[in-house]
């Protein structure tokens, strides 16, 4: 590989995945991610997120394809991209006689630290996770959470540079869901690569710099959240006026400013082109006596943008399954 | 780190955890040793009259018969490493271990080590009981040695035969037909009779069969007719170095196919 391919986290070409039976569960993926870089992997159930996470955590091979992470092939480079990597996977698999404490330790043999070492970053993760009080529990007396904490806390181990976390707030509390998102914020901050996936457009909006939107085993969207967004359309601007009886002369005036049109309970619906541009149309409306009650901006979310991408609802359930290959 | 270091140091991690199974699971140790307590009992009551035909190294059956129940313990306490093994891979376990830069070879190692110390307890255990119902250790310390080191070595192969069942079927359901093939490896060789009294194909196969070679070596601890000597150790030895060649390289050859 080119000298240059060495400054991407992760570079996924042409990547095909075909399950015994013929189901192609990725479907020619091509992706980027730079150091440094949250990205998010969002899509429906099935569509393809954790056999991607598994072929680039070294898991599973490929059918068709190459892919590095950190400027090793995940093939046949395995042995030295395993050692730049750690990994959440979707069913955090604990083993539920050992402690915590002791699962940490031995997660650091596996890595190679020194027995103190290891007890030391243990300890340290422990309390950056807060299970400091049941790090001597077995992990079989865990809860939902305590679980997804401790399999981070696993996942940092040997101070991974791109971290793969498949799915990690799936099944959290808001309150769990939260910390999470802050750990993930703060390993970003130190400069961790992380490659997140999802379901909940709300936690890629939330996290990511980057989203790459998976249906069927291909990615069908790609983009910022913004960007990602600005594909469906212009931000809405929401305005209810005092009097509702002045509502079509609002209108008229507004039609300058953008697609102006009537919405249920007498108020009005700007699809602005351009810039936000609230200012101008209260201006406008406030020089022409007509008093304004309240103004909203209503921008579009994920939500619109898988379904403009798919055609159908990110929490369509159940999804579409996959197209077999011939 | 050296990488020796590292090898014994993730090996001895990995034992302690495999001894998890054992310490920290009341009654886990239970079936391994119980069943075949109970098989020792049962075939020393109902044949032990068998040991009075000639041909028999021995007069009393249930010394014929107590080296082999010890090495059905330590086979069954390898193929229950193998069983974990594959309730490790279903659960997802394993996956830990796969996405680490550990040389595949080592995730093998610190189960399979746990397999061999835990095959201790039923060998102790079924040879105390054969004891006291009245065998003898004719062979003295040097039969207890080969004793120990056949069932144990045993073991060993019964946890690489395990393991790669369980990499190929990646499920618990493979636990039963692990332990099978334990069993019909010892069934089907001198485990009740000595080689001359033995006919037709069951005689064929038990000559062919390695295990009955390392239970001539077992057998040196308490039938009187095989007294410890070299003559009676090197084929079970050979035996032994040839199945751990042959299942370790199937265990290992079935590891590295685990990611396709
Ligand atoms: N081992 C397997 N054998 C056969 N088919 C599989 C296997 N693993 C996954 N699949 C199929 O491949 C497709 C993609 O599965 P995958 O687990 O990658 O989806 P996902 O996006 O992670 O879904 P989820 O959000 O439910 O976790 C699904 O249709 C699934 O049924
Ligand atoms: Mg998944």
């Amino acid at each position: 590989m080119s000298a240059a391919d060495d400054q991407r986290a992760i570079l996924v070409e042409d990547l095909v995945r075909t399950y015994p039976g013929g189901l192609r569960a990725v479907d020619g993926v091509n992706l980027e991610v730079a150091p440094g870089e949250i990205y998010g992997f969002l899509g429906p159930n099935g569509a393809g997120k954790s056999t991607t996470v598994r072929i680039l955590t070294t898991l599973l091979r490929p059918t068709s394809g190459r892919a590095w992470v950190a400027g090793h092939d995940v093939v046949a480079e395995a042995g030295a991209a395993r050692r730049v990597i750690g990994v959440a996977l979707q069913e955090a698999a604990l083993d539920p006689l050992m402690t915590g404490r002791e699962l940490l330790r031995l997660q650091g043999a596996l890595h190679g630290l020194r027995r103190a070492q290891a007890s030391e970053r243990g300890d340290d993760l422990l309390e950056r996770v807060e299970l400091v009080d049941a790090a001597d529990r077995r992990v079989g007396t865990y809860s939902g959470g305590m679980r997804r904490r401790l399999d981070l806390a696993l996942a940092l181990v040997q101070r991974p540079r791109v971290l793969f976390l498949d799915e990690p707030t799936t099944g959290l509390d808001p309150a769990s869901r939260a910390a999470l998102w802050r750990e993930v914020r703060a390993l970003n901050a130190d400069g961790t690569t992380v490659f997140l996936t999802t379901q909940y457009l709300e936690e890629a909006e939330q996290l990511a710099e980057r989203v790459g939107i998976i249906d069927r085993g291909r990615i069908v969207a790609e983009g910022t959240p913004d960007e990602l967004k600005a594909r469906v359309g212009e931000p809405a601007l929401h305005v209810d006026l005092v009097d509702p009886a002045e509502a079509e002369r609002a209108r008229e005036l507004l039609a300058a400013h953008g697609e102006c049109s009537h919405r249920r309970g007498g108020g009005l619906i700007v699809r602005m082109s351009g810039a936000r541009a609230i200012a101008p149309v209260v201006r406008t409306l406030d020089e022409a006596g007509i008093e304004v009650d309240t103004v909203e901006v209503e921008t579009p979310t994920l939500d619109d943008v898988f379904l403009a991408v798919t055609g159908h609802a990110a929490t369509d359930d159940p999804a579409p399954e996959p197209s077999l290959s011939a | 780190m050296s990488s020796l270091a590292y090898a014994a140091g993730l090996s001895a991690a990995m034992w302690r955890r495999s001894l998890n199974e054992v310490v920290r699971v009341r009654g886990a140790l239970l079936p391994t040793t119980v069943a075949p307590i109970i098989f020792l009992l049962g075939t020393a009551g109902q044949f032990g009259r068998l040991s009075d035909l000639h041909g028999f190294p021995t007069t009393s059956y249930l010394a014929w018969i107590l080296p082999l129940s010890c090495l059905q313990g330590a086979g069954f306490a390898g193929g229950a490493a193998g069983a974990n093994l594959a309730r490790d891979i279903e659960q997802g376990w394993f996956d830990r271990l796969l996405t680490s830069p550990a040389p595949r070879a080592l995730l093998l190692a610190g189960p399979v080590l746990a397999a061999m110390t835990r095959a201790l307890v039923p060998t102790t255990v079924i040879l105390s009981v054969g004891l006291v119902m009245g065998a003898g250790l004719s062979g003295g310390l040097a039969g207890v040695i080969a004793l120990y080191v056949a069932a144990v070595w045993f073991c060993m192969i019964a946890a690489l035969w395990g393991s790669t069942l369980a990499l190929r079927a990646r499920t618990q359901q493979v636990g039963p037909l692990i332990q099978n093939g334990v069993f019909l490896a010892v069934f089907l060789s001198t485990a009740y009779t000595p080689l001359p009294l033995l006919q037709g194909w069951l005689a064929t196969f038990a000559k062919y069969n390695p295990v009955t070679y390392v239970l001539e070596m077992a057998r040196q601890a308490t039938v009187a007719g095989i007294p410890p000597s070299w003559a009676h150790t090197w084929p079970g030895l050979v035996a032994l170095s040839g199945m751990t060649v042959l299942f370790g390289a199937l265990a290992l050859r079935q590891l590295r196919r685990v990611n396709l």
